[in-house]
Formats: structure tokens, sequence, C-alpha cells
């Protein structure tokens, strides 16, 4: 048992906190703000930023240019760009992680060669297509199909609140191929571009936080890829996009952490500028208890995150719970944690001027994305009636 | 950064919790109900080794580090051990035991430690007083050297083990003008003159437990009984902090396993509109709040012990940390463990009845919640 980061870890956290706070965070504002045209201009520059760094290759392999950093490094490196700007956590995490995870996994190595190295450096952005208008919590009942004909494949169906959409140059969609084997051998992961016949992206969503990451439809009109589009095997596509939400599930319990440990940066350097009744608000037990109770729950939901992201990288029987369980922590703490950062503002937390009210609506996608509270909740609790109800 | 333990610790780790669940859990029930210490528990947990755990073989400890001590204690909430003994445990080996090791001279050493780490002599730790709670700097009980004597007068409050101690480590101070700075730590066996223990007191929760007042009325210490150095004790009760938040804490991550445990199982028996209740997602969202809250106090209870095991100076972060996720969140966790378990949760024949009451001591002894956010606070505010 060792809580001490590594001297290499301990360097990662440096490295990042000074690029992200010179060259994300004074973005971050803009972008929030920005139209969706100004958005997606703003935000492929960023991942470009993070990518001269490495941030993109960071859980890559070196043979694509990646990394290839342990998953700890990886939170440590994630936390500091989250605190800078949580939508630019999410827009590179969809393509470094959730479309690049998947290819590192499952793979051949030709398209591993064709994708990697691009987004590694930030010049191809990647989507992962799961989630649809009536499918979200039960992945399983995904309605998009995919029909052999040939040496192609045919799919059809529409995909949303797809991170990245509107600006990526390549997608995952998940597809059932034989809808009758059921999600375990009846889905397939397709890899599709930009541009293929029959793929588009619809209008950016408005939504309440995360304004700087595109979020979209993706929609697939008998839209044909050929038979090397199929990532890794036919029929293996809900297993795949199981085991890559494991590790999104790190990242936005990651993004949460991000945003939480910002509000109380922001909160505790406020209450020691801010005066009133003769002193500084810090000075309240009122405010200060708020202060320490936002440092209760950042902190735990660290331990939580490294713990998860040690289970995984050391395939720890429990990995998959203590996953759910750092993400529920780390996802609602953020929540109630913004939640006290606005209000240790008062008024000011309530205007654009000040960051907080920005986090705070970033803050609410943490209990819904990569799985909500209550399915995290069923999960780690279906894992316990499994042990100890028998 | 790593999370695992050692096959060694892993194993010991097991070996208590069988040894616990088949030689201690059947004894425990009754001494809660009735508020009773038992003397066979005591001598049971004596027995396996399990008062001496962190000192030197030569005092008759085994040496062990703070993690495997954590795991002991850990193993011993899990097989479902009541809170009180494992106060009482706490209290003696890391409060008492641990404060006379750390400071005492080598005569101290070979008279009280190995006697104390059989468990053959019981020990206390004396600080709280009536008006000296969370403000601990501002005890008044005194201690006046008269001749190769020490002379203390003063009440102290709230001790764990008190009424069945035969050594109480006690601070009080030489010089109030001096505050922190006069506060003094004294070896005070039971059976010096002037040295009472009050009637045990009627408590909530953890009440295998036996608590009690302590009273110096011109009680004679000899001089050889002064433990550490005049004026240094406030700092002895700081590094008692370190045992406080890890060993002491890790009792209630095994309570709250054991409360999963329980709670599943019942949820699976308990059947209502015709299934099991554990198929509602009200049970199953209560059983992974449990589960949510044992992993985060494990992390925070463990950083601790690891800083310890480091020989790390006190991170007050880390110890105020720890203590109010096992409070205030252990409080929570305790709460959904008697919902989960319904009319049959309140009653004492079910063993989730004393966690709520176990559980409340959690946000009390030994700093409360509240303190714990002052300590949070004050360095936040100069971050």
């Amino acid at each position: 048992m060792n809580y001490d980061l590594t001297p290499e870890q301990l360097s990662i956290k440096d490295n990042f906190t000074k690029f992200c706070t010179k060259e994300i965070e004074p973005r971050a504002a803009m972008l929030d703000e920005a139209a969706h045209e100004e958005v997606a201009k703003l935000m492929k520059e960023n991942i470009k930023k993070m990518a001269g760094i490495g941030y993109l290759g960071i859980g890559h392999e070196e043979a694509y240019g990646g990394m290839n950093l342990d998953l700890i490094s990886q939170a440590i490196a994630g936390e500091a760009v989250a605190s800078a700007c949580a939508s630019t956590f999410l827009s590179c995490g969809a393509s470094s992680g959730l479309f690049g995870m998947p290819l590192r996994l499952f793979g051949t190595e030709a398209q591993k060669k064709k994708y990697l190295p691009g987004i590694i450096k930030g010049e191809i952005i990647g989507c992962f297509g799961l989630t649809e208008p009536e499918a979200g919590s039960d992945a399983a009942s995904i309605k998009t199909t995919a029909v052999k004909q040939g040496d192609k494949w045919i799919l059809n169906g529409t995909k949303t609140f797809i991170t990245n959409a509107t600006i990526a140059d390549a997608a995952l969609i998940f597809a059932y191929d034989d809808k009758a084997k059921g999600p375990g051998a009846g889905v397939t992961c397709f890899l599709v571009e930009k541009g293929t016949k029959g793929f588009s992206a619809g209008k950016p969503f408005d939504k309440m936080g995360f304004r700087g990451s595109p979020t979209a439809e993706l929609i697939l009109v008998d839209c044909e890829v050929p038979d090397s589009a199929v990532l890794g095997t036919v029929g293996n596509g809900f297993i795949q996009a199981m085991q890559t939400l494991e590790y999104g599930r790190i990242g936005m319990a990651t993004v949460c952490l991000g945003i939480a440990a910002k509000c109380l940066e922001l909160a505790n350097k406020y209450s020691k500028e801010r005066k009133v009744f003769g002193r500084p608000i810090n000075r309240f037990q009122d405010i200060a208890f708020k202060l320490a109770d936002m440092l209760i729950m950042s902190d735990t939901a660290r331990l939580l995150i490294y713990q998860a992201a040690w289970a995984k990288e050391t395939n720890q029987p429990e990995s998959a719970v203590l996953a759910s369980v750092a993400k529920v922590w780390a996802s609602e703490t953020a929540s109630q944690i913004a939640h006290l950062a606005v209000q240790v503002h008062g008024g000011y937390g309530y205007m654009k001027e000040y960051p907080v009210e920005r986090l705070f609506r970033d803050a609410r996608l943490g209990e819904i994305g990569e799985g909500t509270s209550e399915i995290q909740r069923i999960l780690i609790a279906k894992d316990l009636i499994r042990k100890y109800a028998a | 950064m790593e999370f695992g333990y050692t096959e060694e610790q892993l194993m010991f780790r097991d070996s208590v919790y069988k040894y616990a669940k088949k030689e201690i859990v059947p004894l425990v029930e009754e001494a809660d109900l009735h508020g009773e210490f038992s003397m066979e528990v005591w001598r049971k947990l004596g027995e396996m080794g399990l008062l001496g755990l962190p000192f030197p073989e030569e005092l008759g400890g085994s040496g062990a580090s703070v993690v495997t001590c954590c795991l002991s204690t850990e193993a011993l909430g899990h097989a479902g051990v009541d809170q009180g003994h494992l106060l009482a445990l706490g209290a003696h080996t890391y409060l008492c035991t641990d404060t006379i090791y750390k400071h005492g001279t080598p005569e101290q050493l070979k008279k009280y430690v190995p006697k104390l780490a059989s468990g053959e002599w019981i020990g206390c730790m004396g600080l709280t007083e009536p008006g000296a709670g969370s403000d601990a700097g501002s005890i008044t009980t005194t201690a006046v050297k008269k001749g190769d004597k020490w002379i203390l007068n003063g009440t102290k409050t709230f001790i764990t083990n008190a009424p069945v101690c035969n050594v109480c480590v006690v601070y009080a101070t030489v010089d109030k003008a001096l505050k922190h700075n006069g506060i003094t730590a004294f070896i005070i066996e039971r059976g010096f003159p002037g040295f009472s223990t009050g009637t045990p007191f009627h408590k909530m929760g953890v009440r295998a437990s036996s608590t009690s007042e302590v009273i110096m009325d011109n009680c004679e210490v000899p001089e050889e009984n002064l433990l550490g150095e005049v004026g240094k004790g406030f700092g002895y009760t700081h590094e008692t902090l370190s045992w406080d938040r890890s060993a002491l804490l890790a009792p209630f991550i095994g309570g709250m396993q054991f409360a999963i445990e329980a709670c599943t199982k019942y949820s699976q028996e308990r059947v209502q509109f015709g299934k099991p209740i554990n198929a509602f997602q009200a049970i199953q969202h209560k059983l992974a709040d449990m589960k949510i809250v044992k992993e985060a106090a494990k992390m925070a209870v463990y950083q601790v012990a690891h800083d310890k095991d480091s020989g790390k100076p006190l991170n007050h972060m880390h110890t105020s940390l720890a203590k109010a996720i096992v409070g205030d969140w252990g409080m929570k966790a305790a709460s959904d463990a008697v919902q989960v378990f319904g009319g049959y949760g309140y009653i004492h024949e079910y063993p989730i009845e004393r966690f709520l009451r176990d559980a409340k001591l959690g946000q009390i002894g030994g700093g409360t919640s509240e303190v714990q956010r002052l300590i949070i606070s004050r360095i936040l505010s100069f971050m």
C-alpha cells in the first residue's frame, strides 16, 4: 500500500497544471459562450494544443506516438485539464478515450495504424456512437441496424448526445447485425468516416453546460461501409462498448473532480478577499465549513478515482464496481461542491464574469453522462447481491 | 501509488476475522445489551495478540505496521465484534500504551508495556474534562510538584476504560498561564492515593466499553511516573491523533462491511409484494450507497495509516478528512442499514440496530465533526 505519487506522476501533475493554466484556462469562458461554429473552431485548436503536450496519446502505445502511461497518471493529467476547462477534457476524452481506447483494445493493426497516430497528434478527431434517442441507460435496446450486402455493410439508425459529433473525422457506431442473437453476440461496432455517403451529423445541441464541447446526433441513412470497417470481430460490439465505458466512468469521475477542485480553489480565494461585517467571509463558520465540506468531498473523490484507476490497471476483481463507486461519488459531490461554490460567491456566483457560474452548469452532467448515478448504483448493488445474497 | 496489501497482511486479516467470528462475536450481543464490558472478550483479544500489535516483540507486541494494525481492527469490525469492545481496544492500545511506549523511560516501558500489551492490565487515557472537550488546551486539572511527588487535582470525563483500568495516562497543567505549554503527562496506577473512577455512564452506543469520570483528589504521583517532559503533553495528545484517525476508525469500516453483507443477505430473504426486497431499486440504491461510503472511508483511513507508516509528519488535512468521512457519512450508512431491515432494524436482537447507535459516536468522540471542519478550514485559509 502506497499513497504517494511517483516522481514521474508528480511531474505530470506539475507540467499539465502549468500548461493548462496558461494555454487552456484563459479560453474556457470564451468556448462556453461562443456560437456553435466558433465552438467547433476553438475546440479543434484546443485539441491540437493538448495533443502538442502528448495528452491525446497519454494512454496509447508508443508505437503510434503515445506515452502509454498508467491510468493513475492519466487521471492526474485529466484533473489538470478538467480544472482548466471541462469541455476540453470531454472532447479530448471522446476522441482519445472513447474512440481511441476501443481501437487500442480491439482494433486490427491496419485500423490502429490508420487512426491512432492522427488521434494522438490531434489531426483526427474521433467520437463514440452508442446512445440513441430511445436507448440511454438501457444500451442493449439500440435500434441501429447493420445489414451485410456482399462485402459491404449497410447501416441505418440515429445516434444522439454524441460528444464531438460535429467536429469528428471518424466515429464508432454500434449497431445490431443480428437482433435475434441479443446484445451479447448480435451487436457490431463499425468505424465510420466523415464524408461517407449516408452519414451525417445533426445540428449541435444547446446544452446547459459543457457548451464548449459540441454535441449532436449522428444520422445513418443507408450508410455504406466496407467490411474492413468492422472493429475487431462481428458480434463483439456490446462487450467492446461496456469495457470502454469502464474507462469512461473513471474519465467522467475525473472531469467532475477537476470541476470540484477548481470550485474549491476559486471559492477559497474569494472567501479571503470578500469582506462583510468587517472581516473576510472565511472567518465565519458558515463559509469556512462550506469550504471544509468542499475539500472533504473532493479529496475523497480523488482517492476513489486513484483506487479505481489502480484497480483497472492491475485487473483487480472489483475494478468495475470501484469505477462505478468513484463515478457516483465524484459526480454527486461535484454537484454539491459547485452549489457551495456559487453560494460562497453570493450574487457574483450567479454572474458569468465569475467562472463558478459555468462550473455549476458543467458539474450537472456528471450524474448523467457515461451511465447515470442510478445505473451505477444498480451495478454496485447487483454485484453485492451476487456476492453476499447467495 | 498502489492500494494492495501484502500476502502476509491478507493472511493475518483473515485469521483475525475467523478467530473473532468464532470466539468473540457470540459474546458481544449480551455485553452490548447490558452495557457491560466483557473480560472474556478482553482475554480473547489478548490471547490473539491484538492488544499490543504495534509494540516490539521484546515488550510483548508483534512490531506490526500501522496498516496491519488497521487491518486487524477492521477485520474485528467486519466479523461483527461490537464497536464498544473495539473502542476499549483502541483506547487501551493506541491512546494509553502507545503514549507510554513513545515517551516513557526504559523503566516505564519495562514496567507497563508488557502487562498492557498482553491485556493483563487495562489502560486508559484522560484528557477531556467537563469544561474542556473540543477546546482540549483549556484543561484545568493541575499538577504541583511537592518534594519527590506530584500532586494532581481535577476531574476527567468521558474516559473510555476508566472503570476497569489499572493504568491511566493523565494530562494535567503545571501552570495554566503557560496554556498548551503547561500540559504534562503522568502515568497513574489504580491504587495511587487520591485516584478514583466514577460510576460508569449509560451510553447510547459503544455500550460494552465502560466509560466514566476519573477523579484526582490530591492524587499522589511519584516523580518516576512523570511521562516524558514537563510541558510537552499537548504534543503527545497530537501524536495519538494519527492512531485515533487510523486504527481507531478502521473498526467502523469493518462494521460497514458487516452491515453491507447483513443487509444484502437480509434483503434477499425478506419478501414483499411477491419478491425479495433487493429486487426493488429503492433497496438496491441503499446497498450501493453503503458500499460507496465504505470505499470512501477505507481510502481516507488507510491514507492516514500510510502517512504514519512512512514516518511523515501528521497531516491534519488527512486525519480530519478520515474522521469526517467515517463520522458523517458513516452515520448515513448506518441509518440506511437500519432502513433496509425495516422494523427489525429497530430491534436489538437483529445485528443492525446497534450500528446506528455506535455510528453516532463517530461524529463526536476523539474530535467532533465540527472540529474537523474547523481544522480543515484553517488550513484552507493559508492555502
